[in-house]
């Protein structure tokens, strides 16, 4: 019947009682996955390379507790059994075994898996009586002998294992297999990776703690799984993803993801109050609750809460009571790397008697203290750490966990990025050398070439059409180019919108293709940017530069010349050449008819250039018109300014830059905006058409009516009314609400409303009804991202749809596409989490720079110390406020610790007294024991002092103290010109990072772990050049990210 | 325990088989001399025995006879140590009866029933041991102890289970497979001519993977069937040379 040969084997396994019986099937050929096999195995897509000087087979025990050392991409050639996989299977569970599965399909790391049991010869059955752990090293070890017999001894085996009987029974049973302890493998096989010997280390004195480990409970057992599934289903416990609000340690705040038995199905917040009854749940876990008797409900605090966390107990402060519940067993575990910060030494040797188990506090305020068991407290001490977490046992206050890399001494600048970055899960290793060997090369004694094939299959425009770019100025990464013409005869007019052909550089499934996935996009920060593809790509080939051949995707519509309607579309690969690299400022001028400068006509002769200009001019009025008119239809559909959208962007990133004075906005930003939006738009509905079920969009769902309460409550303070029924309306009548005397009124209100919104996300069709689809922001029924390929992984995946949408067309079957719904949807909520992931980055990395920039000034002599503060949300103690000039959002405390209230004397300036606070929705008062009232309402301008708030575990923050009650006078001199100031402050920074480190080197005490702080450094060596360059860069890039084609990104 | 992985990365099934491929097959004919036709068949751990008698008179009320075909008569049970735990009713439950009818129908599809007008044909049925497709390991007893008995029948009548995990259709499936909360199919097919004689499913199944799932089912009907013509073959090469001695 079938070929495969099929012995009977049976093996018994006494499960609960019954006796079961299960067939087991061996084989002759079982893949043996490595690039030397001299049998002919069927080896499928990953294979362990030959050039590796020997194949490492661990045991079971080692794959259980050290899976993470193996994890080292530095350890090459590994082979996992499957008698260790299934161990893991049943003695740790989904999660750890999920990792492991993982690891094995990483295509970057060179490990298989060997289906030892199938396999007749390495098949051992277990023998009666034989202990489980015997058996399991016995099959590992056949394994590991059968591979060296199977590659002709080829390749020297090395086994792994812990357990010392077996390294004196097996070591010498055969030759070219050795069996050795990990430990000793590390030191004599790997010297170099350090990192895996520490982690090891670090591991295995983790796991010796908890051996040793008795004593009395502190919490009550978790209930479980049998428990809580059916509880959740009869409803006797909720079902609830925990999230607790950071500014209050000691409060969770759930949300309810399903509300089973109540007849609303609207999902309530639930709240969890106090480490017992949070019951070693940590931020990010799904937990089941279980609801509280009414008597103990609480309301949420609403105060604002010094970060040092004193407990406040004043019912005055509460909100209304809400439902309170406490977690009786945790339904899942998300836990991560998290970074921590170890405690000086001296406090480490006051604080417990064992000095080698030590608390570390985690840079997340939301994370529990960590119990870390180490014999490098000393050395570490004050640095920041990656932990990961092994266990929280009932008996335990904290939970434990290990270090697994040093990233530096906390408080430099670089330490504080790698923070940032580890704490958002963003990974950014160098590209590898494997990668760039993928890329082509464009060299000065090899320059890159028109491929004459390519030159056939795509349509020419290098002739026949006028391409220019326009970008902020020095733009090194051009991903988009506009053409416009008038086709012969007058009637139809030709709009093109072409896009760097990133896709046909990277293959689906390349190296560089892989990376670029998993970055999915590419991160600005601060002070540096990590791209999503190599540098030749992102700023040369695949960059639409002026004056060079290039492949581009275009997108070319005909229009009515007079009415504008769309008479045809047209889709596909194309050769350009960029006449023009315009930049924003330059294309404006010429759109005002000013002299402007086009450095690409400056050598040509006075009459040509004329001409040369006169054809330009005419093309951008063209455009102009054009975008207009879009702009035009959109706003009729309920369009929301993307003005307003703006300004939270650049809030949101701190791009204080643009934020300090009212931007003046050219016409020509919104004009190419306009032309990408429209191109992104007739993508997405060609992909949608042409695969229903599975095309890459991007919808903007509609907010919650209920998160436009503190809109709404602070536009009735200043008498306007804003209507938030539809997209319509909201933008209407935010349009209306402008205060003449005072523009930032309706920048706040705008401000607000985008905070109410939702997040666009990325979706696959298929897993999506078509009425969600809709972008509300935008207000257009489909849309996607299409526009810039090289910093955005979507619009790669949706390059590759348009493709084969056009190849679909022509043929007679149905082309296959490039992903099905449910691999789609996978990569989209994998982009979706990274674009939240570099958000978080790039504002947390702003608010590093700006404590760091406030840190050497003394806030109360310094003059850049005291700023303008606008009030735009009231608390029970303090306001929050905005302060225009350094676009930071903050909270002023109206009370201090002891009671004491704000008193503002006659002149404007304050003082603390004795004193009550009284709250009302738009005002609050203070009332000093003198009987004076000093009112602060809602938009009102104060003066405040801005000072950092130092803290040694946790990011830095800024804190306020409200100066005076009036605005700031003379601001004059401190009014600089837009773009200025936020350079400088980065500039300043990064000065006075470069000034510690040339100190620290003259002094000669290099940090000892300057080594694992390099290795995720792009810039190798901080010299003055590099750091010139990136703020140049940073410059621009500001802009290019607030302007142009990424206003579609809100 | 909880959620058993029934096919791992590699393509193995929990037991090592591939997805496409059976379970072992043995098969003896004419275990019983007593009866007129019998066979005995293992399908890995599931072990099926089948007798047959008839064709013969009506028994019991004569009412039941049908003037121009003959009654095929099913029963179908299980041994009491047949499971993991002992069973209490060998026969006569709600499962029981229900495969029994199953039988029949699949049987009157493929015995030339209308040769033998007002008689019966009876065909019983024993699971002695159950790991998954008992169905399918009745039906191919059986086949075996009719064409044992020497009763014509249009073709082989071949049942096979098939079930779908994580978008792979797999064969022949165990009770660790069939138990683990998937799609289980079960398909009786005449292989020359194709014809579905019985196709039987309980949970639900989206309608684009039906056809993938019917396709592997039917492939591996037609290669149980080959299974059983050697079986067949090889029956009668014995017989005839006891005969001929």
């Amino acid at each position: 019947m079938l070929k495969t040969e099929k012995v009977l084997h049976l093996k018994s396994s006494r499960g609960r009682k019954v006796r079961v019986v299960r067939e087991h099937y061996v084989r002759e050929r079982v893949p043996c996955c490595s690039a030397l096999c001299q049998a002919g195995c069927a080896n499928e897509d990953k294979v362990l390379p030959g050039d590796v000087t020997h194949y490492v087979v661990p045991d079971v025990a080692v794959v259980r507790d050290f899976l993470e050392v193996l994890e080292f991409r530095e350890l090459r050639g590994i082979v996992f059994t499957q008698t260790a996989c299934q161990a893991i299977q049943h003695s740790r569970g989904r999660r750890q075994y999920n990792r492991l599965r993982s690891l094995l399909k990483e295509p970057l790391h060179e490990c298989v898996l060997f289906c030892n049991e199938f396999q007749q010869h390495t098949y051992c059955p277990r023998e009666r009586d034989e202990p489980q752990e015997k058996w399991q090293t016995r099959c590992v070890y056949r394994a590991a002998v059968w591979y060296h017999e199977h590659l002709a001894g080829l390749m020297p085996v090395v086994m792994i294992t812990e357990d010392p009987d077996a390294v004196a029974e097996y070591s010498s049973l055969s030759t070219g297999v050795y069996v050795i302890s990990p430990q000793e493998y590390l030191q004599s096989f790997w010297p170099d990776v350090q990192a895996a010997q520490e982690l090891y280390s670090s591991i295995a004195q983790a796991l010796q703690e908890r051996e040793s480990e008795g004593q009395p409970r502190e919490y009550p057992e978790h209930l479980p799984a049998e428990i809580l599934e059916p509880g959740i289903k009869a409803g006797r416990y909720i079902q609830v993803s925990n999230g607790h609000c950071p500014s209050a340690p000691l409060e969770a705040d759930c949300r309810e993801r399903a509300a089973p038995s109540c007849e609303n199905t609207v999902s309530t917040d639930i709240l969890v109050w106090g480490m017992k009854h949070r019951n070693r749940a940590i931020h990010g876990d799904v937990v089941a609750v279980e609801l509280l008797p009414c008597v103990d409900w609480r309301g949420r605090v609403t105060a604002l809460t010094e970060t040092e966390g004193d407990e406040r107990t004043g019912e005055e402060l509460q909100s209304p009571a809400i439902p309170t519940a406490r977690v009786v067993g945790i339904l899942q575990r998300t836990w991560r790397d998290y970074v921590v910060t170890f405690p000086p030494w001296e406090e480490v040797q006051s604080q417990s008697r064992n000095s080698q188990r030590i608390l570390v506090t985690p840079w997340d305020r939301r994370i529990p203290k960590i119990h870390i068991s180490t014999q490098r407290a000393e050395a570490l001490q004050d640095h920041r750490v990656i932990v990961r977490l092994d266990s929280w046992e009932s008996t335990s206050l904290y939970p434990n966990g290990h270090c697994v890399r040093v990233l530096g001494k906390a408080g430099e600048l670089e330490t504080e990025i790698q923070t940032i970055l580890t704490e958002n899960g963003i990974q950014v290793p160098p590209f590898s050398e494997a990668q760039l060997r993928e890329m082509p090369v464009n060299s000065k004694e090899n320059p890159w070439r028109v491929d004459p094939g390519q030159e056939v299959v795509r349509r020419d425009l290098r002739a026949s059409h006028l391409v220019f770019s326009i970008d902020p100025q020095g733009c090194e990464d051009v991903d988009d180019a506009l053409s416009v013409r008038m086709l012969p005869g007058g009637a139809r007019l030709e709009l093109g919108v072409h896009i760097a052909d990133v896709t046909h550089f990277v293959r689906a499934g390349s190296l560089t293709d892989l990376e670029a996935r998993s970055r999915a996009t590419t991160y600005y920060l601060a002070d540096r940017r990590y791209d999503m593809l190599p540098a030749v790509l992102s700023a040369d080939l695949c960059s639409l530069l002026g004056g060079v051949d290039r492949y581009a995707m275009s997108v070319i519509w005909e229009l009515d010349a007079c009415s504008l309607a769309v008479r045809s579309v047209w889709f596909g690969r194309t050769l350009m050449r960029s006449s023009y690299q315009l930049c924003y400022e330059v294309a404006q001028s010429l759109l005002n008819e000013e002299p402007a400068e086009v450095p690409e006509l400056s050598p040509l002769a006075e009459e040509d250039r004329r001409e040369r200009l006169g054809e330009l001019k005419q093309a951008l009025a063209e455009l102009t018109r054009v975008a207009r008119h879009l702009r035009t239809q959109r706003d009729q559909g309920g369009a929301l300014e993307l003005e307003g959208l703006e300004v939270r962007a650049q809030l949101d990133a701190d791009k204080n830059i643009t934020a300090l004075v009212p931007r003046v906005p050219l016409e020509i930003h919104e004009t190419v905006a306009e032309c990408m939006i429209y191109a992104n738009h007739w993508v997405a509905r060609k992909i949608q058409e042409s695969f229903p079920q599975q095309a890459l969009l991007r919808r903007h769902p509609p907010p919650r009516q209920e998160h436009f309460g503190p809109l709404t409550d602070s536009a009735k303070a200043r008498g306007f009314h804003i209507d938030t029924r539809s997209n319509k309306a909201l933008a209407d009548s935010l349009d209306r609400a402008v205060d003449l005397h005072d523009p930032l009124v309706n920048r706040l209100l705008r401000v607000m409303a985008t905070q109410a919104m939702s997040n666009a996300l990325y979706f696959s069709t298929g897993s999506c009804p078509q009425e969600q689809y809709y972008h509300y922001g935008l207000a257009l029924d489909r849309y996607t991202h299409f526009t810039s390929p090289i910093r955005r992984y979507a619009d790669m995946v949706v390059h590759r749809l348009l493709m084969s949408a056009i190849e679909s067309e022509g043929a007679a079957e149905p082309v296959e596409t490039p992903a099905n719904n449910k691999g789609l949807e996978e990569t989209a909520r994998h982009i979706n989490g990274k674009n939240r992931a570099a958000q978080h980055a790039q504002k947390q990395s702003t608010e590093l720079f700006q404590c760091l920039y406030f840190k050497d000034k003394d806030p109360l002599t310094d003059p850049r110390c005291v700023a303008e503060a606008v009030v735009y949300a009231i608390r029970a103690n303090g306001l929050l406020v905005f302060i225009p000039r350094y676009g930071v959002k903050g909270a002023v405390y109206l009370r201090n610790r002891e009671n004491q209230v704000v008193d503002v004397t006659g002149d404007g300036s304050c003082q603390w007294r004795p004193g009550s606070l009284q709250r009302f929705p738009d005002r609050i008062c203070c009332v000093t024991v003198g009987g004076a009232t000093h009112t602060f309402r809602l938009f009102d301008h104060i003066t405040v002092r801005i000072s950092v708030q130092v803290s040694r575990c946790h990011a830095g923050n800024l804190h306020l103290d409200v100066v005076s009650n009036r605005a700031l006078e003379a601001p004059g001199p401190d009014r600089r010109p837009t773009g200025k100031s936020g350079t400088e402050l980065v500039q300043e920074v990064v000065r006075w990072a470069e000034e510690a480190s040339q100190q620290a080197e003259e002094h000669g005490t290099v940090s000892r772990f300057s080594k694992e702080e390099r290795e995720y450094q792009q810039s190798k060596k901080p010299n003055l050049y590099c750091l010139l360059q990136e703020i140049r860069e940073l410059a621009l890039l500001d802009e290019s990210n607030c302007q142009g084609p990424s206003l579609p990104s809100s | 325990m909880a959620g058993l992985e029934l096919l791992s990365d590699q393509g193995y099934r929990l037991d090592g088989r591939k997805p496409s491929e059976l379970r072992k097959v043995q098969a003896r004919m004419g275990v019983f001399t007593q009866a007129d036709g019998s066979a005995y068949i293992e399908q890995g751990n599931t072990k099926a025995l089948a007798v047959v008698y008839g064709p013969h008179e009506v028994r019991g009320s004569r009412s039941k006879a049908l003037h121009d075909r003959a009654v095929i008569n099913c029963q179908y049970s299980m041994a009491t140590f047949s499971t993991a735990e002992r069973k209490r009713r060998p026969h006569g439950d709600r499962k029981s009866s229900e495969m029994s009818l199953h039988l029949k129908q699949t049987f009157e599809a493929a015995v030339l029933t209308s040769l033998y007008p007002r008689s019966q044909i009876d065909i019983f049925v024993k699971i002695l041991q159950s790991d998954g497709g008992n169905y399918s390991a009745c039906v191919n007893a059986a086949t075996l102890a009719v064409i044992d008995a020497g009763i014509p029948m249009r073709d082989y009548v071949c049942a096979c289970s098939a079930g779908f995990v994580e978008n792979t259709a797999v064969v022949d499936l165990c009770h660790a497979e069939e138990s683990g909360g998937g799609t289980v199919m079960s398909l009786a097919l005449l292989p020359r001519g194709g014809q579905v004689a019985l196709v039987q499913m309980d949970a639900r199944l989206h309608q684009d993977h039906l056809d993938a799932l019917m396709e592997a089912a039917m492939t591996a009907c037609r290669s149980l069937g080959q299974v059983l013509d050697g079986v067949v073959r090889q029956h009668l090469q014995e017989v005839s040379v006891l005969t001929a001695e």
